[in-house]
């Protein structure tokens, strides 16, 4: 069983990281855009989204009946799934992976519902390490504005809900989001991940995400399909 | 007061956990199953509330496990934390609840078989150790040690050879026979060395149901009386004669750390 970082794939991966409403799926979209444009045989992998695991994770929301531990390692088990039947294979074949959320999403959550932060991170020492890892940087209020406008309201565990922060849904995703974003904080110097200004115009972070990867696969031209 | 390997879950209580915890571990087709059926109503005729539980039971990710096995199609890690996802369930909603209200509670293989089970196929021992730091450290482990060849007998004439039981996953090339060999061997090795690690009372499960049952009684009433763990009951090691035995109640057996030498014709 290898181990975060030791991995060798000919493939690369880039994921993206954030609060909800940092704009991070729009950026991973257009990447993913250009990188087709470009000639890389590239593939999203979506969060949760293994078909193996998901119907015990949806009856877990829906009935209410996950903990922190459960609730960690049923997510564990969705992100293992998903790395040995997807992410890996991908890797190995030389593709340009990009994944909209990756294991810091579940350091984050896992940390505010009070799981231990060495534990969580040991758990997920399975996962392979991102080419590069997008931090898409938003203070708690714009982000809660763009969802807000957005959305007639929001999901039990996505609110953190079941932390008891506060008894009105709205409020309780302030106070949970606001939590994670200090753990997204903590998490930048720790795994060195490329920080962007999300408040910036969107073409702006495209921008600077595309010079990023585009040096990052520099080394990799053999990626490319043929035209 | 009641401990975990190292990590505390959130909200978990540990001080008013007055319960027993007691683990029976031990190989596929050892006996763990029969000796609970006979442990239980022993138990309760002394007026003590019996919670039994075991793998694979629980409500959260019990049927997705099942369905997932029947479909041979997870991965190995992912297989791994499936199980500690149903542990972690099964710990949270059974066990503690039950210690809590001061049952004694029972359970068919706990950790251990699951570590044994991942390391066998692959997975990094010290990852697996890891995954299961939250548990709690049980009252006392009887594990059902059994050699293989004592094992195959009673797998053949009872329930057959079992895809998971036999490791097929890992030997696909094989007929079920050597397959369940190999795997079985490589299991009770793992056992051995978790046994010395977590300090697990060995019980010798090749000879006769009533005898281990008898041993395991023996050393639950000494848990149970709250005395310190002493050679109260008996095993016998393989390749021990009348002599041996006479100058000593204690025989080291390798890699199993301290078994109690058998005395009870004596």
């Amino acid at each position: 069983m290898k181990r975060y970082g030791e991995h060798r794939f000919p493939g690369k991966l880039f994921i993206v990281e954030g609060i909800d409403g940092s704009g991070k799926s729009t950026q991973l979209m257009l990447l993913h855009q250009w990188l087709q444009a470009e000639g890389y045989g590239t593939v999203f992998s979506e969060w949760n989204s293994s078909p193996l695991v998901k119907e015990t994770t949806k009856r877990g929301k829906k009935k209410q009946m996950l903990t922190p531990a459960t609730f960690s390692l049923i997510h564990a088990t969705d992100f293992a799934d998903r790395m040995e039947h997807n992410i890996i294979p991908l890797l190995k074949a030389g593709a340009v992976v990009l994944c909209d959320r990756y294991i810091y999403t579940a350091f984050a959550r896992d940390v505010v519902r009070g799981m231990d932060p060495k534990w969580v991170r040991e758990l997920y020492s399975f996962a392979v390490k991102p080419t590069g890892a997008f931090y898409f940087r938003v203070p708690l209020d714009v982000a809660m504005k763009r969802i807000l406008d957005g959305r007639t309201g929001v999901k039990f565990y996505e609110a953190g809900m079941d932390l008891g922060l506060s008894e009105d849904e709205e409020e309780s995703f302030k106070l949970f989001q606001g939590r994670i974003l200090e753990e997204y904080e903590k998490m930048v110097p720790e795994f060195d991940l490329i920080a962007v200004d999300a408040t910036l115009p969107i073409e702006e972070q495209q921008s600077q995400m595309r010079q990023t990867v585009r040096a990052k696969l520099a080394q990799a031209k053999r990626l490319r399909v043929a035209p | 007061m009641r401990e975990t390997y190292g990590v505390v879950l959130p909200g978990m209580n540990l001080a008013d956990l007055t319960g027993k915890l007691i683990v029976i571990e031990g190989t596929d087709g050892v006996g763990r199953s029969t000796q609970i059926r006979l442990l239980k109503p022993w138990l309760e005729q002394q007026g003590r509330a019996v919670l039994e539980t075991g793998m694979t039971r629980s409500s959260l990710a019990g049927k997705g496990i099942k369905q997932a096995k029947e479909g041979h199609t997870l991965g190995r890690v992912t297989l791994s934390l499936f199980y500690a996802t149903d542990f972690a369930d099964r710990l949270e909603n059974e066990i503690v609840p039950a210690l809590r209200a001061g049952f004694v509670v029972l359970t068919d293989r706990y950790i251990y078989s699951l570590m044994a089970r991942a390391m066998v196929r692959g997975i990094d021992p010290v990852w697996i150790r890891n995954v299961y730091r939250f548990a709690l450290k049980p009252d006392a482990v009887f594990y059902l040690r059994i050699g293989v060849d004592d094992l195959i007998p009673r797998v053949v004439f009872s329930t057959g050879f079992d895809y998971w039981e036999s490791g097929m996953d890992l030997h696909p090339s094989e007929d079920m026979y050597e397959s369940f060999l190999k795997y079985q061997t490589s299991l009770l090795q793992q056992f051995d060395v978790l046994g010395e690690e977590y300090g697990f009372e060995i019980v010798d499960a090749s000879v006769d149901v009533r005898t281990v049952f008898e041993r395991l009684r023996a050393g639950i009433a000494r848990v149970l009386s709250g005395e310190p763990r002493e050679p109260l009951f008996a095993v016998r090691g393989p390749k021990e004669t009348a002599e041996s035995r006479q100058e000593s109640n204690v025989v080291e057996l390798p890699s199993s750390g301290k078994v109690v030498a058998a005395g009870t014709e004596s």
